[in-house]
């Protein structure tokens, strides 16, 4: 069901068997293993979902200025790899939604000069979920840039976790990256852990990493209420507010809508 | 309307409000005027229900009901309306998502139907023109990247959409300049009515040329020392407070 309408609401083709995309929207469902090529110059996107419990791999390399759009959205307890291969002017934009216990890894590699890597991520987790999500970026060449933000939101006894690696190469010079995680626990038994990295080997670089884990504000529970909202609404207003912003930028605009609707019902769920 | 009786509030073991009488009925304006640290907003939090504050002793009723063990929540349902001195941004939700649940939220407590979605609209269209608040704020995030004059008119903006019964303003003039005091201090009047009242919380007697107040007070240390009419505002503004306040100091 859900699958469908993502899927009907991205207006996506079938994927081509030999796995090398022209322009356009492709969807993914549960599709273990995959190899996927954009080739040079062409603009395409992306939407993967994943419904199961299984563990899938997808590895896609962009050609010289191809460009991808990516939504992944991580339904039930999926383990999902993504590896994406940039070369040069390659740009890849990537949204990653995960709504339930599950793993995901993205690993970026940017081989080629001028490529660019773009990731908006948020994972949800009520109840006693267990969620985490790692993004690797590698800058190996010069004059690439990335930036990674992922929002983490825990209610319940839920444990979510955030890890995240920019490794820049010797001679990856003018290195533009940043890499931010923010987080919001909700309740005295979620629980969130992050770990923003940087392994940096090149000296002409401009790196920026941050994170922060706490609870909603007092004084922006405290405003929504004086206007007549329960508590329980300025929490939920204010999480929506939180991981919408990662919808309202999501890297396919078509599916917006239909994303909201999911994280909309996944908070429902928040106590 | 708003009857206040001795009442004591405290911040940690640190008492603040020393025993505040105050009452305010239907149609009035009343100002509360004093020195920084007077307790000013302290009052105002604690009547609207912040939970920052203790009351200690004492008593405050709203249209009848003790609202002190009421939640934050349930006193604005019914009618009480806080202008914040530094409005709070909230990213990531916007003013007209915001305005509509609290909207709606207000016409369930009252029993009444919520607003359609073309309703809404309207009823934002209008109110935003009482201050004149350009309307592309209403689709931005609360307060976020707001100009200080913007975050104050939103305030009265919101004020409008709620139409509250009693509206206390805490320092809504503070950062304005002569402009957009004029807009909020015109919005503010055009919004009062025989069946509301509004209390200034203010340092400064120009906000008081706008909005003409029925009764001044002077807070001082937690108590009110003086009221009188509007006049008295005038000879605070020419005289300062030390007249007033020598008598108090030795305590």
């Amino acid at each position: 069901m859900i699958v469908e309408d993502l899927i009907t609401a991205s207006g996506a083709q079938p994927l081509p068997d030999n796995g090398l995309l022209a322009g356009g929207v492709y969807a993914l469902a549960d599709a273990g293993d995959k190899s996927l090529t954009v080739p040079g110059g062409v603009e395409a996107s992306l939407v993967v979902v994943h419904t199961r419990q299984d563990e899938s791999k997808l590895s896609i390399e962009l050609l010289d200025a191809a460009s991808l759009s990516i939504v992944v959205l991580c339904e039930a307890g999926a383990f999902a790899e993504i590896d994406i291969a940039q070369h040069g002017r390659s740009a890849c934009r990537l949204t990653a939604l995960m709504l339930s216990s599950g793993e995901l890894a993205c690993n970026a590699s940017l081989k080629g000069r001028e490529a660019r890597f773009d990731m908006n991520g948020a994972f949800v987790l009520t109840g006693s979920e267990r969620g985490r999500i790692r993004v690797d970026v590698d800058h190996l060449s010069p004059d690439c840039s990335s930036i990674t933000l992922v929002k983490g939101v825990a209610s319940g006894s839920s444990y979510g976790r955030f890890e995240g690696l920019v490794y820049v190469a010797p001679d990856a010079q003018r290195t533009d990256s940043q890499q931010t995680s923010r987080n919001i626990t909700l309740g005295a038994d979620a629980r969130i852990e992050t770990s923003p990295q940087l392994e940096i080997y090149a000296d002409d670089v401009k790196c920026s990493h941050g994170a922060t884990v706490g609870q909603i504000d007092g004084e922006q529970l405290m405003y929504m209420r004086q206007r007549g909202l329960s508590r329980e609404q300025a929490q939920r207003l204010h999480i929506e507010g939180f991981v919408g912003d990662v919808v309202m930028h999501s890297a396919v605009e078509s599916l917006q809508e239909q994303l909201s609707a999911r994280v909309g019902a996944k908070l429902e769920n928040i106590r | 309307m708003l009857v206040v009786k001795n009442l004591h509030a405290s911040v940690g073991d640190k008492e603040i409000l020393k025993g505040i009488d105050l009452t305010v009925r239907a149609g009035e304006v009343h100002a509360i005027m004093g020195p920084n640290g007077s307790g000013k907003s302290t009052l105002a939090s604690v009547l609207s229900g912040s939970e920052k504050f203790t009351v200690t002793e004492g008593s405050a009723e709203f249209l009848g009901r003790d609202i002190l063990s009421l939640p934050i929540e349930e006193r604005a349902r019914m009618g009480l309306f806080l202008g914040f001195q530094y409005p709070v941004e909230i990213p990531g939700v916007t003013m007209a998502n915001f305005m509509k649940i609290a909207v709606n939220e207000h016409r369930k407590y009252r029993g009444e139907e919520p607003l359609t979605a073309g309703e809404f609209l309207r009823l934002m269209r209008e109110k935003s023109a009482v201050v004149e608040l350009d309307p592309k704020l209403t689709s931005r995030a609360v307060n976020e990247g707001f100009s200080g004059g913007e975050k104050k008119k939103n305030e009265i903006f919101q004020m409008a959409m709620l139409e509250p019964r009693l509206a206390i303003l805490d320092e809504t003039d503070s950062g304005l300049d002569i402009d957009a005091l004029r807009i909020v201090a015109t919005g503010v009047t055009r919004l009062h009515t025989e069946d509301n009242a509004t209390v200034v919380i203010t340092h400064y007697q120009r906000l008081l040329d706008y909005i003409v107040p029925d009764y001044v007070h002077v807070l001082y240390k937690g108590r009110i020392i003086h009221s009188g009419d509007k006049s008295l505002a005038l000879k605070l503004e020419k005289e300062g407070y030390d007249w007033l306040i020598n008598d108090y100091r030795e305590e």
